[in-house]
């Protein structure tokens, strides 16, 4: 076993090897750079034991189940006669249910995951929810990506505080990616960090709009790069003095700077990031939809050796307010087989005992049917946490079918505490600094 | 007086040049071409800072969008209730979502057209300024008439008295609904919006208890919506008329009186100053000039017309240390993009994606505290997306999201670089600058520029021509103003 510090200049070593001689930038080694290390130093020097390049940090994976997803149908209470009776309509049949336990199973539909739990790497955690939840979709998405209470308006996201709180200054692709095309809440902070892109032909410079595509190409590099530290713009064009009173000396030339840092931190990523996904395939099929997708991108991105330990991912479609059974199916379809080729793709590459992927959604939904054979916007649900490092089970209780709040399910585990468990137990990192509090750590890792 | 005298002492007439002409147009506006420079210059700063302030209202040239109108919307309701399946509602709903989302569409387009062709831009950016300020977003509203309404009660108080301003919001239909007023009764008061009118539309956090909000939550209940027609109503039922203890004074307030109440504290003229401040003038303004713009809004009623004219008739307006400082915001670079170029606005499918990439979908803030501006506009995917967007709108060949098939408006070269500026490439990269940045460029990158320029034959060719833009619009240089 190495020491910190003789693994913090192993990690500077693969990342001057990697980023820097070896793509296309070798013409410049920013100061920011510089920072990078820095801050690859402090964090081997804070979390001994965990190394952080792209070939073996722990990894966690996001995936958003964007629009409600119908937990009770999910992770199914087929022992529960009260189930049964408040779904006339879209009540699973109990001989189809993949079972767990005598009171909970699995959609039929999500085989893949009943096959990792049975390998021992899926976990469920019942009845995750918050205090006076939110039923609106913007709102409670909202609560979930800063992990606020329900109460208090907070514009970072928990990510980008995690961002903030772990690694300033580096190269935007090593904090954290994005599959879509706009920046979830979750990584917003004080700037914007990590990337987001929805295909990776699209995060780059598009030169080819040029007649001369490569001096474009060339000529904008230069135009990007980052000027001297004590370069000031000021003492070359202002123009003359205006001669009044002094302006407000706010770190001037400084917004220029960091528009260059962008700038250039963009195209290592672009570089980078194009570099891994236009030479590594995967070895597995995924299923065509955008999920399978996207998990596919994080996968080859994974494959590539990208530094990034967050990713984000989302699945769509699950506001299922009428004649659900079929549309649900489908959803649960498609995350059970594109997660599967998502952990045999992981396997396949030697990696999979990096990752943990958590999914949610920004509640769950009614614990009585429709009149319309759909379901509407609920509380509580639970949620699943997947990958090599997962204990697997139940955990929590699943909450009571009949002693409801305003006909939801009441929350006995917050959300937060699986949030800190992702954060303290897998990244490594301090989560009352990034959730400004302490929430109870849970087992599952 | 003192204090604000000094602070926005005018500019003097002789400094008056293209560069700061330039400025005013861009930061009181959306930028606009050499010929609006020109014009701005010959005014001298009195009356060019005038032609924003005192700009004639040509609202008649924007006709109301097409939008669902309340009473369609009451027709949708009673079809469905008439509806005897549940297939046949679910169409309904389903037509109505429809119409919901082609209102937005047709809503956010005619604000964005608005602005970009108005002879009043101060007006709209200061409309978009409240908007931001006020922070509503139709994610939660739902309603595209309501937030039309809303942003016309913006845009007539935009430049008037913040006071009047506030207590029309807390009238305004989409705002009821957006922090839940709508639901404020007299046995249950909500807090929501007792709360943000102060936390973020007028005081700021720790400056009230809450106590304060808990007593003002019963003055604002009675606030609806009447959904015949989409205008404000007074529930007089549902109002608390009993006595409320505000800011340590009791009496049987109305909101009315706890907005007087609040913007009588001197703490909201620097709340509001210094965003203004912000906006318009520069990030983390020294505390001075804050106590300044305070002192100035206090002495005239909060008369935001006048404030910003004596912000930009001052010499502090136009330091070095504010012109070319500011990130231009999504808004702000797709107008003075589209201005400078002398196009349209691109595609509304290209304009929707755009703004939506860029991170400033108008009518969407993303939360109750608006956009943060600044260098929260720039990630490593939004710069990239906004250098790719000018090479979309350059030559049509950048394959940006949503831009497949649509076809981009031919830009015109002949005008932007005539036949007398492309003999040199010093007379051509004077020529460019001007119209892309209105600021002198640097040494180093005027080096450079011309190294590119050396490279071609000249008579420059509209290829160069058009190359040499895109470069020098993806460039750092390009996002300030």
């Amino acid at each position: 076993m190495k020491s910190p510090k003789e693994q913090s200049l192993h990690t500077r070593r693969d990342f001057l090897r990697t980023s820097v001689l070896g793509g296309a930038l070798a013409y410049t080694v920013p100061l920011f750079l510089e920072k990078t290390f820095l801050c690859l130093d402090t964090m081997a020097a804070a979390s001994p034991g965990q190394i952080t390049t792209g070939k073996d940090g722990t990894i966690l994976v996001v995936l958003q189940l964007a629009g409600g997803n119908d937990g009770i149908n999910t992770l199914v209470p087929y022992g529960d006669d009260a189930y049964y009776k408040a779904r006339p309509k879209i009540a699973l049949p109990k001989a189809d249910i993949l079972r767990i336990s005598d009171y909970a199973g699995l959609h039929p539909k999500l085989t893949g995951m009943h096959d990792l739990y049975s390998q021992g790497h899926l976990g469920m955690i019942q009845g995750v929810g918050y205090p006076n939840p939110n039923r609106s979709h913007f709102r409670s998405t909202e609560i979930w990506q800063t992990a606020s209470d329900a109460d208090r308006n907070v514009a970072e996201g928990w990510l980008g505080r995690y961002f903030d709180n772990c690694c300033q200054g580096s190269d935007p692709s090593s904090v954290g990616v994005a599959i879509g095309g706009q920046t979830p809440q979750a990584f917003t902070s004080s700037t914007p960090k990590g990337v987001a892109f929805s295909n990776p032909e699209q995060f780059r410079y598009m030169s080819e709009a040029a007649s001369d595509p490569n001096s474009a190409d060339m000529f904008m590099r230069q135009m990007n790069q980052p000027t001297d530290a004590n370069h000031s713009s000021l003492s070359e064009n202002s123009g003359g003095s205006i001669g009044m009173l002094s302006g407000p000396s706010d770190n001037d030339g400084s917004t220029v700077e960091f528009l260059q840092r962008t700038a250039l931190g963009a195209e290592m990523s672009s570089d980078k990031i194009l570099a891994i996904t236009r030479k590594t395939k995967s070895t597995v099929d995924y299923p065509a939809s955008q999920l399978g997708n996207s998990l596919n991108l994080v996968a080859r991105l994974i494959a590539g050796g990208l530094p990034t330990r967050v990713y984000y991912v989302s699945q769509g479609g699950f506001d299922t307010h009428a004649n659900q059974l079929p549309s649900h199916e489908r959803l649960m379809n498609d995350l059970s087989t594109a997660t599967s080729s998502f952990v045999q793709d992981l396997k396949a590459q030697g990696n999979f005992n990096r990752v943990l992927m958590i999914s949610f959604s920004e509640f769950g939904r009614r614990v009585s049917e429709n009149a319309s054979g759909g379901t509407d916007h609920g509380a509580a649900a639970p949620l699943f946490v997947m990958g090599g490092g997962v204990k697997p089970g139940l955990y929590g209780n699943y909450p009571s079918l009949t002693d409801l709040h305003d006909g939801d399910l009441k929350f006995s585990t917050d959300f937060r505490s699986v949030y800190a468990t992702a954060l303290e137990k897998w990244l490594g990192a301090p989560s009352e600094m990034v959730l400004g509090k302490k929430y109870p750590l849970l087992p599952f890792i | 007086m003192v204090l604000s005298h000094y602070m926005f002492s005018p500019l003097p007439e002789k400094l008056w040049n293209r560069n700061l002409a330039a400025h005013l147009l861009d930061r009181a506006g959306f930028g606009g071409t050499p010929a609006d420079i020109d014009s701005l210059v010959a005014m001298g700063p009195g009356k060019a800072v005038d032609s924003f302030i005192h700009a004639d209202d040509d609202g008649d040239l924007f006709p109301k969008p097409q939008m669902l109108m309340p009473a369609e919307r009451m027709v949708y309701k009673q079809r469905e209730k008439a509806a005897t399946t549940e297939e046949a509602r679910q169409e309904i709903r389903k037509e109505l979502g429809k119409a919901e989302y082609a209102s937005m569409l047709e809503l956010r387009l005619w604000w964005l057209n608005r602005m970009r062709y108005t002879a009043a831009p101060l007006q709209e950016k200061a409309t978009l300024f409240w908007h931001g300020h006020f922070a509503t977003s139709n994610a939660k509203v739902n309603d595209p008439y309501l937030m039309w309404q809303q942003n016309e009660t913006l845009r007539r108080y935009a430049l008037g008295k913040f006071p009047d301003m506030l207590k029309a919001m807390s009238r305004d239909p989409a705002m009821i609904r957006w922090l839940d007023l709508g639901q404020s009764r007299k046995d249950h008061p909500n807090e929501n919006f007792a709360r943000e009118v102060m936390e973020l539309f007028s005081l700021g956090e720790g400056h009230y208890t809450e106590k304060d909000i808990q007593e003002s939550a019963k003055a604002f209940t009675g606030y609806r919506i009447d959904y015949q027609t989409g205008y404000f109503r007074f529930q007089p039922k549902e109002f608390d008329p009993g006595t409320k203890t505000f800011f340590d004074k009791s009496g049987p307030f109305t909101g009315d009186d706890i907005i007087d109440a609040i913007v009588a504290q001197p703490q909201c003229a620097r709340f509001i100053g210094k965003k203004l401040w912000v906006f318009f003038v520069s990030e983390n303004p020294p505390e001075e000039t804050i106590s300044g713009i305070a002192e100035l809004l206090l002495s005239n009623g909060y008369d935001i017309g006048a404030t910003l004219a004596t912000i930009f008739g001052s010499a502090a307006f136009y330091s070095p240390h504010v012109v070319h400082h500011q990130i231009k915001s999504p808004v702000q670079w797709i107008m003075q993009t589209t201005k400078m170029l002398e196009i349209p606005l691109p595609d509304a499918r290209v304009l929707e994606n755009s703004l939506s990439a860029l991170g400033q979908v108008v009518f969407a803030p993303p939360n109750v505290k608006g956009w943060d501006g600044g260098r929260a506009w720039i990630s490593a995917s939004s710069l990239l997306y906004r250098y790719n967007l000018a090479a979309y709108l350059l030559s049509g060949k950048a394959r940006i999201l949503g831009g497949g098939n649509t076809k981009t408006a031919i830009i015109p070269l002949d005008t932007i670089a005539p036949a007398s500026v492309r003999g040199g490439s010093d007379q051509l990269l004077d020529h460019l600058s001007l119209r892309l940045f209105n600021y002198p460029l640097q040494t180093k990158d005027r080096a450079t520029y011309l190294t590119y320029l050396e490279k071609h034959p000249v008579p420059y060719s509209n290829d160069t021509v058009r190359d040499l833009m895109q470069i020098m619009m993806s460039t750092p240089d390009y996002q300030l103003t």
